[in-house]
């Protein structure tokens, strides 16, 4: 099970993941980072991406990871739907079916911890919009 | 966190723990208590944290809740001892606002406003990840832009010279390196030059509705009743990516020069360490980015008013002033009575050099540098000029907006059963966005009264009142 909620914020949106495991993790911030992006519209798992595992702790490969799908959708309109083994699935936004939210200019830093206990793994990421 | 009062504008972060000054916040009792129950006055004292910092930990009135430094930040580090840090700026590297004021009174404009921000809206891209196909600019080009700025834009025929006399820095930093630009950063700002983006960013149309000094209005160009065009944008994606390779370089960095930082998001360098003088160098030819990128704005906007008024309307379309309010400066400030070199990071604040200041322009050496305040898309919009008062209390620094105060959900959930452009134009202001989303998350409501804000800096004396300007038409992302 993977979940996340968004926490309220003043200037810029908070998320609050939480997953099983720290892959787990990667598909909650998919999600929620998806919803900031193009709503509840689906985004069907139609193509791959590769991402490089980046970062020496779990924060900051969550953080570059997220960092990395944005990118992606940044330069090359690839929206993610989920997770793959060696990067993100996802298809081109499609106007006649995506409609844009917002700009997220990036994923900070600010506040972010990966925690772990026996209920799981937990992390609280703060996108700049 | 403990704040204690100092006089009516003004609130001091006591130093406690490991920070190394005071903070200081201005702000009147209202303002103050918008700050409750967020982290903008912690993150105040943890600015005061990081090493070689001079004088207090600085927040403007329109300060709230950011990301490592607060927004509406101002922070001042000594050159030998101090640090460079990436959150200091922020994502949006010289994010900023230009203010164009157009030879024709709102008696004019009225009746062909909705055409008027219509072509605004056509011929300035804007919304998320907004693209220009005409001015898609080859790796070589790039490199100017980011090496000269705005006076590249001007060498294409988009502006004159005396645009850039009206620019910060007349619109080209000199510490910009591109070759510190990673090739994401470029690959993201190779067709965004000339676009407005989403978020707070927007394109307005307005007019001078009330003037505080006639005299300084006057010689800005602004008449009773003139029309203007605010232009609020920064560096796009290529800022966001050069902020964020250079938090990586920086988290690395402050381990290796054994800094503690009360937050990853401080992340910083030395100043004069191999990545801090990166990072330097990163930063300003993003911020070269984005003057290039208000000027061909600007350009644009000129050209909308060729299209619905004439050519004159165009030619005699003068730029007022165009402001960073996200960058970091090597500046000179006296401090206990003698000239030091610093490094000042204004994140969410506006330099405001006093009168006589050298580094103004010779037609603002006596009356200070402009200072372009914008508020919410519904109220009202400041011009304000530099002061002494500034120069001694906050390092030549002044607000630089209204500063939100509800988050962006609860704008939305606000906005929900509403129809916000309807009620905009009801009161005499159209609105065109590219997203639903945007405009709801933009409320007014959304935002502090800006005249407050600018009143807490006029009544302390760090920013002088010339003139509120109305909007009368809002371009969104």
């Amino acid at each position: 099970m993977t979940s996340y909620r968004f926490v309220p914020h003043t200037a810029d949106i908070a998320v609050e993941l939480r997953a099983q495991n720290e892959r787990g993790l990667y598909q909650a911030g998919v999600d929620a980072l998806r919803e900031l992006l193009v709503g509840t519209a689906t985004v069907a798992p139609a193509q791959e991406r590769p991402i490089e595992p980046r970062g020496g702790d779990p924060t900051e490969r969550l953080i570059h990871f997220l960092s990395d799908v944005l990118y992606l959708y940044d330069t090359g309109r690839f929206l993610p739907a989920g997770v793959s083994a060696s990067g993100v699935y996802g298809e081109p936004f499609d106007p006649t079916r995506h409609e844009a939210q917002r700009e997220v200019k990036a994923v900070t830093h600010h506040g972010a911890e990966v925690e772990s206990d026996e209920r799981g793994y937990r992390a609280t990421i703060v996108f700049d919009v | 966190m403990q704040l204690e009062r100092i006089d009516a504008y003004r609130w001091r972060v006591p130093r406690h723990g490991g920070m190394r000054t005071d903070g200081l916040i201005f702000a009147d009792d209202g303002l103050i208590r918008d700050l409750e129950g967020d982290q903008a006055v912690q993150q105040v004292a943890n600015v005061a944290h990081l090493p070689g910092i001079v004088g207090p930990a600085i927040a403007m009135p329109d300060i709230h809740w950011g990301y490592g430094f607060p927004i509406g930040g101002v922070a001042a580090f000594d050159e030998q001892e101090g640090v460079v840090s990436p959150g200091g700026v922020g994502y949006d590297i010289n994010c900023g606002v230009r203010l164009l004021a157009t030879p024709l009174d709102i008696g004019d404009v009225r009746p062909r406003l909705k055409q008027l921000v219509d072509a605004l809206y056509r011929t300035i891209p804007s919304g998320v990840g907004a693209s220009r196909s005409d001015v898609r600019l080859g790796r070589r080009d790039l490199e100017r832009v980011l090496g000269d700025g705005a006076r590249w834009v001007v060498a294409q025929g988009y502006g004159s010279d005396a645009d850039l006399e009206a620019i910060e820095a007349n619109g080209s930093l000199p510490g910009a390196d591109p070759e510190c630009v990673s090739d994401r950063a470029k690959e993201r700002g190779g067709d965004q030059l000339g676009t407005v983006g989403s978020g707070n960013h927007f394109v307005e149309v307005g007019y001078v509705a009330e003037r505080y000094d006639a005299t300084v209005a006057d010689r800005l160009g602004l008449a009773p009743g003139t029309v203007t065009v605010f232009i609020h944008s920064g560096s796009r994606g290529l800022g966001y990516q050069v902020c964020d390779d250079y938090l990586d370089t920086m988290l690395a960095a402050a381990g290796k020069y054994g800094i503690a930082l009360p937050d990853k998001q401080l992340c910083c360098a030395p100043i004069g360490s191999p990545e801090g003088k990166r990072y330097w160098g990163a930063m300003n030819a993003a911020a070269n980015y984005a003057f290039a990128n208000r000027q061909l704005m600007a350009h644009y906007a000129r050209q909308a008013l060729r299209t619905v008024f004439d050519d004159e309307a165009a030619a005699r379309t003068r730029l007022v002033y165009d402001v960073c309010h996200n960058i970091a400066k090597h500046e000179t400030h006296d401090v206990a009575g003698r000239p030091r070199r610093l490094c000042i990071h204004r994140k969410g604040a506006t330099r405001a050099f006093p009168p006589g200041h050298a580094e103004l322009a010779p037609q603002f050496r006596d009356l200070g540098q402009p200072v372009l305040i914008p508020g919410d898309m519904g109220r009202y919009s400041y011009v304000l000029v530099g002061t002494e008062g500034a120069y001694r209390e906050t390092f030549g620094s002044s607000c630089h907006g209204a500063g939100r105060r509800m988050s962006r959900h609860k704008a939305k959930q606000l906005a929900r059963s509403r129809n916000v452009p309807k009620e905009l134009e009801e009161q005499g202001i159209v609105v065109r966005a590219a997203t639903r989303a945007t405009v709801d998350e933009e409320i007014p409501e959304a935002y502090k009264d800006v005249a407050r804000v600018v009143d807490v800096v006029h009544a302390a004396g760090i920013g002088r009142k010339v003139a509120q300007i109305k909007p009368v038409g809002v371009v969104k992302g």
